[in-house]
């Protein structure tokens, strides 16, 4: 669609009523209302790129402190706090925002062909809640009050008795504050998914990765309650002194366990799963093949986030549950290695089958295959009861999960951002700067994580603040705090290669990598609308089908599928993506912010315990939501 | 719109597959059902860990009084169905009876429940032991739930009092949805409520 020039009278007549349809109010007004699913994602993007930064400090600090033994750069309850922040502000508040937020968000509707998610106010909603749970989340870091009992926040050290100021309460009001603007977003997604996909994508059509973010979705949906629950019981307990949690008036300390990591498993796969699906983005682009074992990988990734939900109680292996529950869970835990490992094959072979042309994007899946596979095979290791019980909260535990968080997860997000760059700014990344750049993270990668391994194995727990000289532990340690900052600077160079791309880069064209789905088959930027003709689509790589987006400008001359006259997007059958209807889509509206102000305050009044004030606030709610649905779409 | 406009636009004159609106409450009923799922296995978690249960010195809960309550909540789902009925067919006015003859049914069961969760309140407190805790918890989320269905059926009367539209259809849809599975936990909440005394 770039190439107005050769289009009709009539097709360009059509583009003029569709810009003028979908086009949203200009300036800072237009971003406070905006229900566009891409600029919602443009601002998931930078707000989670600010928490990134401030998770990045936080370990940069941490790795100084542990730089040497005996060291005395924070006091120990700063380092509690700092360690805290960063595991909650890198799940909560980078990974998942990230990927469903802004990845998500930006190209899933682009990828199904539609005009915009399935809620596009609800959509706005789950943005604002998200913003003011991270704010929320980050005054208490201003206060000197953040968090500190870890991100997993066991009981009894989070009571009241061993707590005393509002650190705790801060996480769990903040969590429960961001559960809801997760568990909407996942809400939309899925329904995104089912109803909004373009005519003719039926459920194998579509492409691997909206396979993966809706297996994230799904597993948000039923994952996020019992941290709720979990994060309410608490609450109840620390303010108004209910016992859920105390032995002494027949609760459990591990009632809190057994909930988070009902959560927190599911968890591990929400955090890597949408990193699986960009890689599946990446490789047949670069590797100018078809993702092989198609349906295999996408059975797979659901096949990850189902079997994600048994087993939560390999976290728990030196909790002293009983040893019949420890094997079902150990078994449980090596059955994620078949669809895992169905993907590695997939991955390298498709590659293999292919010509590789290893751009920075491409190079970035494979430092995440690698670090996968190395985290994955310690992964294993830990379904063996005894040497988990042998190494449970040592370093070596650290090792495995930034292997699988940082390596596995962040990688992916990272080429992702080169993958989609032309696509989002209309220009190209510079290529050089890029490959440098994913080397010098690459090794900065290696060089932080690996050495944890080898100190985890000599004994160093984890979660201490310093640690005494003689332990043979110095070594590995400063190794570790120059690879942090060796891969500090590569992300910088990358965030740097980006910004300098945005306004000196050239010019990139519609589609610079000739990727398979339909993001690339419209301009870059995507006009409002996305696409002036909704695809027909008869393939799971729609743009390599040439006929079929040669039959799409016929179609804008003729007038079919453009809908033209109002502000509306098709719907397809759940199952074989039949047109089923046209939907009237909602414009640009003050009542997802409203509402999300409102739902701040209201969490804000909970944690400074003025309960009246907050049943206000949720009063306020319920009628910011009376307003919000007064407005009717026009009946077709 | 002309009739013959509509295949370019809708190939069909009444979608295949059901509203997005449908949908988006299917799966946040999915993400209550695991709410609830959390709440009824802490119940039982804590409660196969005491040596008794309630402890001694709590009065066991009533059994009757909320069996008939619940039996006669249950009973709602029907008038929610034959207005959903009523509503696909265009029948106003008797979409607008059944909801509100549902609506009156769901008030007064939820206003008997506010009394004797008061009564119960003023018997035992949550603070006494984790049975009273997760007891009034697990309680007051259902009556929560309750009371969020009786504000989706005043919204919705309010807005049919000026017609009915595919959106009011579609939240209406949704809403008997919820009150199905409302319903349905209701029996789940309560026998286990009154477990201990059975």
């Amino acid at each position: 669609m770039a190439t107005t020039e050769v289009l009709g009278l009539r097709a360009r007549e059509r583009i003029g009523r569709l810009d003028r349809i979908w086009e949203e109010r200009p300036g800072l007004v237009g971003w406070l209302t905006t229900v566009d699913h891409k600029r919602i994602g443009i601002l998931y993007f930078f707000t989670t790129l600010a928490f990134f930064g401030a998770g990045g400090v936080e370990a940069l600090l941490m790795r100084t402190q542990l730089a040497r033994p005996d060291d005395h750069v924070l006091g120990p309850s700063r380092y509690d706090q700092l360690m805290t922040m960063h595991g909650v502000t890198m799940i909560f508040l980078f990974v998942i925002p990230m990927t469903i937020g802004a990845f998500g968000n930006y190209l899933v509707p682009l990828m199904l062909g539609a005009r915009d998610m399935a809620f596009p106010r609800l959509n706005a909603l789950s943005y604002w809640l998200f913003l003011g749970s991270g704010c929320l989340i980050y005054a208490s870091v201003f206060l000197n009050m953040a968090p500190d009992a870890g991100w997993f926040d066991y009981v009894p050290l989070a009571l009241k008795r061993y707590d005393t100021g509002l650190n705790i309460d801060f996480y769990a009001l903040g969590l429960i504050f961001n559960g809801i603007s997760s568990t909407v977003a996942a809400i939309n997604f899925v329904v995104t998914i089912f109803k909004l996909r373009a005519p003719g994508m039926s459920l194998n059509r579509m492409p691997l990765f909206v396979f993966a973010i809706l297996a994230v979705s799904l597993s948000l949906i039923f994952a996020l309650p019992a941290l709720t629950v979990d994060c309410v019981f608490l609450e109840l307990q620390r303010r108004l002194g209910f016992h859920f949690f105390d032995v002494g008036h027949g609760g459990s300390a591990l009632l809190w366990q057994h909930l988070f990591w009902f959560f927190g498993h599911p968890e591990v796969y929400i955090i890597v799963l949408p990193a699986f699906g960009i890689a599946t983005s990446i490789i047949p682009t670069f590797a100018k093949h078809r993702m092989i074992a198609f349906p295999l990988v996408a059975m797979a990734e659901l096949l990850v986030a189902f079997i994600g939900f048994g087993v939560w109680a390999h976290h728990m292996f030196a909790t002293g549950i009983p040893t019949a529950t420890l094997v079902f869970f150990a078994a449980a835990s090596m059955m994620v290695v078949i669809p895992s490992t169905i993907q590695i094959y997939a991955w390298t072979v498709t590659v293999m089958m292919g010509k590789p042309e290893f751009k920075a994007p491409l190079l970035f899946i494979g430092g995440f295959i690698t670090f996968f596979v190395i985290g994955g095979l310690s992964g294993i290791m830990f379904a063996a009861i005894p040497f988990d019980q042998a190494t449970t909260d040592t370093y070596f535990v650290v090792a495995h999960f930034h292997f699988i968080i940082f390596g596995a997860a962040v990688f992916p997000i990272l080429g992702g951002m080169y993958y989609w760059f032309p696509k989002v700014s209309g220009r190209l990344y510079h290529e050089p700067v890029a490959k440098a750049s994913f080397w010098l993270t690459f090794l900065g990668t290696a060089l932080t994580f690996f050495p944890m391994h080898i100190v985890g194995l000599l004994g160093m727990p984890r979660r201490v603040y310093t640690y005494q000289s003689g332990l043979g532990w110095d070594a590995y340690n400063l190794s570790e705090t120059i690879g942090a900052f060796i891969l500090t600077a590569g992300l910088l160079l990358i965030f740097g290669n980006l910004v300098w791309s945005r306004f000196r880069g050239p010019p990139a064209g519609p589609d610079p990598f000739y990727g398979g789905t339909l993001e690339w088959a419209t301009t870059s930027p995507p006009p409002h609308y996305n696409f002036a003709v909704i695809p027909t689509v008869t393939s799971p790589y729609p743009n390599w089908d040439r006929d079929d987006r040669a039959e799409d400008a016929r179609k804008l001359e003729a007038g079919e599928l453009v809908l033209e006259e109002g502000h509306e997007t098709p719907a397809s059958t759940v199952r074989d993506g039949y047109l089923d209807e046209v939907l009237e889509m909602p414009s640009e509206s003050w009542w997802p912010l409203t509402l999300g102000v409102f739902v701040t305050l209201l969490f804000v009044m909970l944690l400074l315990a003025h309960f009246v004030v907050a049943g206000i606030f949720g009063a306020l709610c319920v009628l910011a939501l009376g307003g919000w649905h007064a407005q009717e779409p026009a009946e077709a | 719109m002309s009739e013959h406009a509509l295949p370019r636009r809708a190939p069909r004159p009444k979608p295949l597959a059901h509203p997005n609106g449908w949908w988006g409450m299917a799966l946040f009923l999915g993400s209550e059902a695991v709410l609830f799922g959390a709440l009824l296995a802490t119940y039982y978690y804590l409660r196969f860990k005491a040596v008794h249960w309630p402890p001694l010195g709590t009065p066991e809960p009533k059994v009757v009084l909320p069996l008939v309550l619940t039996a006669i909540l249950v009973t709602t789902s029907v008038p929610m169905q034959l207005a959903l009925r009523a509503a696909q067919e265009g029948r106003l006015a008797a979409t607008r009876l059944l909801l509100a003859v549902a609506l009156a049914v769901q008030a007064t069961y939820f206003g008997l429940q506010i009394h004797l969760f008061l009564g119960d309140l003023a018997k035992f407190s949550p603070g006494d032991h984790a049975y009273e805790s997760i007891y009034f918890t697990l309680v007051g989320a259902h009556h929560t739930h309750v009371a969020v269905g009786l504000l989706l059926d005043v919204w919705l009367l309010l807005r049919l009092s000026t017609g009915l539209t595919r959106y009011r259809l579609t939240g209406l849809w949704a809403t008997t949805f919820f009150w199905h599975f409302v319903n349905g936990l209701a029996v789940l909440v309560v026998l286990t409520q009154v477990s201990p005394a059975l």
